[in-house]
This record gives C-alpha cells, structure tokens and sequence, in this order.
C-alpha cells in the first residue's frame, strides 16, 4: 500500500513537471490565467460589495462572513482547477477522438491517469494568493477563530473537493453513454455556480436537494461554517460520508463507461 | 449582392444543420438560465425580505425578476466567445490559410458561423419571450412597439458584441494564444453589461465609466426597452450611440486584422 502511494505521488510530481514546462512555453497564456483568476475574484467581490450595499446580513453570513466565504470558494474553484480541470473538461474529447487509448494503455489505474495528467500549474500561484488573503481576513476576523476550527476547516475543504470531483466526473462521464456530450464542461460550471453563494439563501427542497444528491453546498458553505463558527459534527459527518459515497460512484461509472468505450474516432 | 447574400447564407444553413445535431446545447442553455434565475431569486428575496423593502432604485422584487431574467436570455443570444475561441485556434494553427486564398471575408464568415451555430437558442429563447408576455402579464413588453424596440436593440447588441470579440481575437496574430483575454472580458462583461445586475443598481461612479463603453448597449440597453425602464424619447437617441458603437468597433477590428495579417506566418504555433 505503502509503494502504491509512492508510486503515485512520484506520477503526479512528473506530471506537475510536465505540465510546468508546457504552461511555460505559452508565457503570455500563463499570466493571462492569472489575469483571469484575478478578473473573476474582482468580479465576485464587486457582486457582493453591490447586494451588501442593499443589505447588512444574508442569513447568518455578514459582510465579514461573506468575504471569508468568496476567497474559500476561490481556494476550492482553483484548487479543483489545479489538479482536474486539464483533464476532466477534456474527457468528451479524448474520447471522441479516441485518444482515450492512450491514457489506458499505461500502466497504472486509468482514473488516477485521466483525473491527474494534466496540472494547470498557473493556478499555484492563486493558491498562494488566496491563502495570504484567507489568513490576513481570518486573522483580522471580529471574533476569535480556533486552531480546531482551522483543523476541523481543512478536513471539511478537502471533503469538499473529492466532492467537486465527483460530481464533475460523473458529469464528464456522461459522454460514454451520451456518445459526444461537448457540453459537459458548462453543464458543471452551471451547478457549480450553487456552491458560490452563501447556503443560507437556500431552503426547503432545494437545500435538502444541495445537501445530498447534487451537494453543492458542501464545497464551500460548509468548510465556511465550520471555520467562522466552529466544526458541527454532524456536518462534517454527513460531508465525510457524501464524499466517500461519491468518490465511490466515480469508479463504479468510470468501470461501466469503460465497458461502452468501443475505442474508435469518429 | 445576391451572390454575397447566398455565399453567406450558405454558411448559416451548414451550421444551422450542425446545431441542430448537438440539442444538448440549447437545453444546457436553459438549465443555465433558469438555474441562473433560480439563485438570483434567492438572494434578491433574501434582500428584499431582510430589509423589508418594496423597491430598490425603481425596481420592484417582480420587476427585477423579469429583467435578470430577460438579461440572461439576451446574454447568452449575444455571447459569441465559443466562435471566438475557434477563430483564435484558427489564426494560431495556421488554418486560417483557407480563408485567405478563397473569396470569403474572415469577419463575415465567423459572424454568419456564430449565428447559425446560435440558432438552436434563438428558437427556444423566441418561444420562451413569446410565453413571457402571456404567462406572466404586465412585467415585459407592455406594447408591441417594445417587442420591435427591444428586437431592433437585440440585433444591435448581438452585432456589437461580436464586433468587440473579433477585435480580441485579432490579437492572436501578435501573440498566438490570447483565450485567456476573451476569456477575462467575457466574464467581467457578465457583470459589467448589466447581466446579473441591472446597471441602475451600480454605484454612481462604476455607472458612469460603463455610459463611456460600449458594455451598457449589450444587456441593459435591449431589457431596459423591453421592461419600460427607458422611456421612448431615449430609444432612438440611444440606439444612434449603439450604432455608432457598432462603426466603431467594426472599423477598429479592421484596422487591427489588416495590420495582423501582415504578420501572420500562416504556418501555425
């Protein structure tokens, strides 16, 4: 178990390199993501700063509250950029074209391969950005915030990332069994814009509906909470369970999509 | 003139066909809109209740719903990025040789692409602005001179808006990749334009630098005329600006694809 982890990590580290050099080559490409992130960061911030000109409180997030919120919803967006994003929009067409071979021809788990080969390496730099920006926001926060609550946040953000990543693998999955499915990408933007607003606006069904089936309010209001206002345990269980359930729906899919791939380009 | 004409109808009809192969597009795009709809509610509601208010700067909770809702329609009718995102592959791949030694117009042929590639929306949208005025009376289009006003202001919009990204794309001819430019202005313009918020509800300051671009003439302009939230005497006026908006973006793009091709390898990157 313990050579298995190894190995991959050492498959991702070559990846990340790999992936280094190409940003790189694109110079312009490169600061451009960057300029985007902070285009798109900017944007949200000018949302809010308008809808908290109208308003002192959405539920129980402030205009403190909601600032944290915003730059942890940030962390996750490019933290998933990070990591899957390369690779998961790309799916549908790998697929279609039938570049897909390649990725399970190598010898190693075919998942881990189409999840992981591509980094987008920009997005570290965000990640460095909004975490000084999270730390200099919590620790100029109105009321004291505990080592556990911290602790207890980046259990409950990870969660929320396996999270995210289950969902947009189910998503770009799809295309085995809807053939070419190009719209995958956008169809996860749309649902992903549920977990960018503060979970307190939704109620009834449709809260219990982004608690569990498409838990969008688990990526990010969640790990909120449970910074700004302490772990609540059964949060925090009811997300460790989803996520497991859905990492576990990501291979069984990800097996029977294998068994419709007929390999071909079209 | 008539030759002109079929040349170029010709490419709407061939990407009207490939449009209507991928229907998953058109129903993606209403899932984003209503779903776009469905947190904007939310969050106004939550505004409107908090504070207990009945209107902000005119606009009433139902009134406001109409018009976010009107403006993710005109939107997504305006938004020419995906074709953008070809023509940039094009340019930086070299594929764009095809356009230079045949009789086609690069800026004409994307254009006429971009509208058939849409029109699979354009249908479910008409039908959706043609339901709107019938299941929910009174919060749009009060006379048909606002459904031809807000047509005439659609047409312009979606113009301009294509005019403003191919003076983008143009770009790639310098530096090879410029996604991430469009990519920048397409998401600054979902709030600038008025998309998510209507312009009235900006800072005075913020609105007054946007009334110098062209951006108000993209969403606001168009949902303004269909909401009677401007008054008639301002149509024709505004609609004068937009147009010279439109001459001007259209020269620009001119005169940066001229000065680009001279610079172009034609053998890709």
């Amino acid at each position: 178990m313990e050579d298995m982890v190894h190995r991959y990590f050492s498959l991702w580290i070559s990846f990340f390199n790999n992936s280094l050099t190409r940003d790189l080559e694109f110079k312009a490409n490169f600061i451009g993501g960057l300029l985007v992130d902070i285009i798109y960061y900017g944007i949200q911030f000018f949302f809010f700063s308008i809808i908290y000109s109208y308003v002192d409180a959405i539920g129980v997030f402030t205009r403190e509250d909601v600032m944290i919120f915003l730059v942890i919803t940030f962390l996750a967006d490019t933290f998933y950029m990070f990591f899957f994003s390369g690779n998961l929009f790309n799916l549908n067409r790998w697929m279609v074209r039938g570049d897909l071979d390649y990725f399970l021809l190598k010898p190693m788990n075919s998942q881990f391969m189409v999840s992981f080969r591509y980094v987008k390496s920009y997005a570290l730099v965000s990640v460095v950005i909004l975490l000084i920006m999270l730390t200099t926001l919590v620790s100029a926060y109105s009321a004291p915030i505990g080592f556990i609550n911290v602790i207890a946040f980046v259990f409950s953000f990870l969660m929320g990332t396996i999270l995210w990543y289950g969902v947009d693998f189910i998503i770009s999955s799809s295309c085995f069994w809807f053939k070419n499915f190009s719209v995958s990408g956008w169809l996860s933007h749309e649902i992903l814009k549920f977990s960018t607003r503060p979970d307190s606006i939704y109620t009834g069904l449709l809260r219990k509906m982004l608690l569990s089936m498409i838990p969008m309010i688990l990526i990010a209001s969640i790990p909120t909470r449970t910074l700004l206002y302490g772990p609540d345990v059964r949060y925090l269980l009811w997300q460790f369970f989803i996520a497991i359930f859905f990492f576990l729906l990501t291979r069984i899919i990800w097996k029977k999509g294998l068994i419709r791939y007929e390999s071909a380009s079209s | 003139m008539k030759a002109w004409i079929d040349k170029y109808f010709s490419v709407i009809r061939m990407t009207w066909i490939q449009a209507l192969e991928y229907k998953a597009n058109a129903i993606v795009g209403t899932f984003a809109i209503f779903s776009g709809l469905a947190i904007e509610f939310l969050i106004w509601k939550q505004v409107f209740q908090a504070q207990g208010l009945t209107e902000i700067r005119g606009f009433t909770f139902n009134g406001l719903m109409a018009y976010i809702f009107l403006c993710m329609i005109v939107g997504q009718l305006k938004s020419s990025w995906a074709t953008s995102m070809e023509m940039i592959d094009s340019i930086r791949t070299g594929e764009m040789n095809k356009y230079l030694i045949r009789p086609i117009s690069f800026f004409t042929y994307h254009f006429m692409m971009f509208i058939g590639h849409n029109s699979l929306f354009y249908i479910v949208y008409s039908t959706v602005l043609i339901l709107f005025p019938i299941l929910l009376p009174g919060w749009a289009f009060p006379t048909l001179l606002h459904v031809l006003g807000f047509i005439m202001a659609l047409l312009i919009s979606i113009y301009l808006s294509y005019a403003i990204y191919f003076c983008m794309v143009c770009f790639a001819f310098w530096f090879g990749e410029v996604r991430a430019l469009v990519i920048a202005y397409n998401i600054s313009n979902i709030v600038l334009s008025g998309q998510i918020i209507p312009l009235r509800l900006f800072p005075d300051s913020v609105r007054n630098i946007i009334n110098l671009t062209p951006l108000q003439f993209l969403v606001d302009f168009p949902v303004s005329i269909a909401t009677a939230n401007l008054p008639i005497k301002f149509w024709l006026p505004k609609m004068g600006i937009a147009l010279s908006w439109c001459i001007v973006m259209t020269l620009a793009g001119r005169v940066i694809y001229k000065s680009g091709i001279r610079v172009y390898g034609g053998y890709g990157a």
